[in-house]
């Protein structure tokens, strides 16, 4: 296996520096490529440990079992690296949103050129894995959202990534300027994880996607099919717009969940509640409005009226 | 509310965790008993200041019409003014809504049962919506500085000519993006059309030059629209430039450093005339002159002097068609 690490764009900055995106390639042969991308928003870092395990168990691979690596995986964790230098979700100075520059570029503004340099290094891949970390506002069970559009190719591959959830959604015309999005639809596969929660780095998540995107390199024929791998331990369930409810805030405070994440909660449950830095009382209660699974929870206390505190996937018992 | 004898009232109030409530506060100027005639808005960008001034100082005027406090004066019309949407953005000078660093106009039409800033828009929505003109104001960013400009996007014969009625001296076409279909502008244009943008100036700070021309192009545009007579401009209208989608030439920077210019937004420029120098950061030497490839109205000038490779450092509006149509890929906030 060869391993290499390499910059693939660069720009001037005012003072001395450059603005560098790197890359690490692990090489077995000339089988096809999978590709890991994160860091797009700079407060998200479970991607950034995903692409370290990864390195970690090719590493592994390599030794145990050589030979099993038969085409390539290419490690993108730093895709907005002045957002994560500066702890910024957007791209500092332009304030920019680089998941909503794609396809970017050459020409363009520094957030196209990055977008620019990121289709063209992706091109052409059996799959690219993105793989976000929610925001610092809320916590996420490792999932795959994938757009109506492109289903058909996308979920059997989801599925193999023993993930706890896989989301259905309609296509957004704001959405097309989305990685994902951009490479769908120039026929390079794209699959966007979102897992944890921003600023933070959740070790079993990560072990869990791990374990799912080694299986799904076997079976795209990255790595070869006798290689020895951890059983997969998920099967997803499928949401779509239909049955996943959003719960907001009715109310201004503090909110304290009294369900853990990822828990199957009753029609009526309390979730939670929003209380009051100044008073005692309680200022409103937040229960389940069906039988169902809360994916998504709230980890940034503080809410203002119509702060998102948690989804939940219907489910029928 | 206190504000009764200003015709002040509240499109939405909201709680705070740790703070009074707040709310979302409009002018509602005139005649009560008609649907608005105009609704203006600014503010959707805390940090763009010269709308909000704009905006807050032609309230003030036209609160004196409507009380018979301005001999000769009338107001035919209703008038809506919100001077800002994101209020709390404003008192913390920060372009986004401060709470969640969401960008107000990237969430309409909104939803009122949704997040806060989804129901901050659908508010605003609903109660500018009705009117007949709608006119939404914007400072660009705090690194770029325009000349005041209207912006249409796919705009009808309509919107065209009323865009004129301003009397500001470009009046620039633009494509609809993706990112685009989610700004008020559109959400406006959803709802039956009849809207304007209006870029002046840039984010951060008060340009009174570009305010005297904004709020000049308000009086007369409301007297265009037949909702304000008698009064007497002091100056002339200028004369507008109208250019189309594939008339704007944005000029790049191939240097990073420190770029320096001493142009002023609204001058006419020759191909090969000098727009600024940009100097390497470190050494302090001259990278590069920059001049104007092409003839044309310099619509707008980076005034953040340090420059990465490749940013904007000008735009200039061009008589001829320019082959490409490269506004669409430069995507950055407020541009």
């Amino acid at each position: 296996m060869q391993r290499r690490r390499e910059t693939f764009f660069s720009l001037a900055l005012p003072y001395r520096e450059r603005l560098a995106l790197e890359r690490a390639v692990f090489t077995g042969g000339a089988g096809p490529r999978l590709a890991l991308v994160s860091g797009i928003h700079g407060d998200e870092l479970e991607g950034l440990f995903v692409c370290h395990r990864i390195a970690a168990r090719l590493e592994e691979l390599a030794e145990r079992q050589p030979g099993s690596l038969l085409g390539s995986v290419e490690l993108y964790p730093a895709l907005n690296p002045l957002g994560l230098d500066t702890l910024e979700r957007s791209v500092p100075i332009y304030d920019v949103d680089l998941n909503r520059a794609f396809p970017g570029h050459p020409e363009g503004l520094l957030p196209q050129r990055l977008a620019d340099a990121a289709m063209r290094s992706l091109d052409g891949a059996a799959l690219v894995i993105d793989i976000h970390a929610s925001n610092v506002y809320l916590r996420e069970i490792p999932q795959v959202r994938i757009a109506r559009d492109f289903q058909g190719r996308l979920v059997p591959l989801a599925r193999a990534m023993n993930l706890d959830l896989i989301w259905l959604h309609e296509a957004s015309t704001v959405l097309e300027h989305t990685i994902a999005h951009s490479l769908n639809a120039r026929g390079t596969p794209c699959l966007v994880v979102e897992m944890g929660v921003g600023m933070r780095v959740t070790p079993a998540f990560a072990e869990q996607v791990v374990t799912g995107i080694l299986h799904v390199a076997q079976r795209l024929g990255v790595l070869d099919a006798v290689s020895k791998l951890e059983e997969l331990t998920k099967m997803p369930l499928v949401a779509d717009d239909g049955n996943v409810h959003y719960l907001n805030a009715e109310t201004s405070g503090l909110f304290v969940p009294c369900v853990e994440h990822w828990s199957a909660v009753r029609c009526g449950e309390l979730l939670g509640r929003i209380v009051s830095p100044l008073r005692g009382e309680t200022l409103s209660e937040v229960l389940a409005p069906c039988d169902g699974m809360l994916f998504t929870l709230r980890e940034y206390p503080l809410v203002y009226e119509g702060s998102l505190l948690a989804r939940l996937m219907e489910v029928t018992r | 509310m206190s504000s009764a004898q200003h015709d002040e009232s509240v499109l939405l109030r909201m709680t705070a965790p740790t703070r009074e409530d707040f709310d979302l506060p409009i002018h509602d100027i005139g005649p009560r008993d008609v649907a608005p005639r105009v609704a203006l808005v600014a503010g959707l960008h805390g940090n763009e200041l010269n709308g909000v001034f704009v905006l807050a100082r032609l309230a003030s005027f036209l609160h004196q019409v409507a009380s018979g406090g301005r001999e000769g004066a009338e107001l035919l019309g209703r008038v809506l003014v919100i001077p800002a949407v994101n209020g709390l953005g404003l008192n913390v000078r920060s372009r986004g809504w401060p709470f969640d660093g969401t960008d107000v106009n990237r969430m309409f039409p909104g939803y009122d049962r949704g997040e806060t800033t989804q129901r901050i828009a659908s508010a605003v929505l609903a109660a500018t919506a009705a009117a007949h003109w709608r006119i939404d104001l914007h400072s660009s960013n705090v690194d770029f500085e325009e000349l005041p400009q209207v912006r249409l996007f796919e705009p009808t014969d309509v919107e065209r000519g009323a865009a004129r009625w301003l009397g500001l001296p470009a009046v620039i076409e633009r494509p609809i993006t993706p990112t685009l279909t989610t700004t008020l502008a559109h959400a406006w244009r959803e709802r039956g059309g009849r809207g304007l943008v209006i870029q002046a100036g840039h984010a951060g700070s008060l340009q009174p030059g570009h305010c005297e021309r904004l709020f000049r192009a308000l009086m007369d545009f409301l007297e265009r629209a037949g909702v304000l007579v008698g009064v007497r401009l002091a100056e002339p209208e200028e004369d507008v430039h109208s250019f189309g989608p594939r008339q704007s030439f944005p000029m790049i920077a191939e240097h990073a450093g420190w770029f320096v210019s001493r142009l002023e937004v609204g001058q006419w420029l020759q191909a090969g005339d000098l727009v600024g120098y940009v100097y390497d950061g470190f050494r302090g030497d001259l990278a590069a002159e920059i001049r104007s490839p092409v003839s044309g109205l310099l619509s707008g000038i980076r005034r953040q002097p340090l420059l990465c490779e490749g940013d904007l450092v000008a735009r200039i509006l061009v008589r001829d068609i320019v082959t490409a149509s490269p506004e669409t890929y430069l995507m950055g906030h407020g541009q």
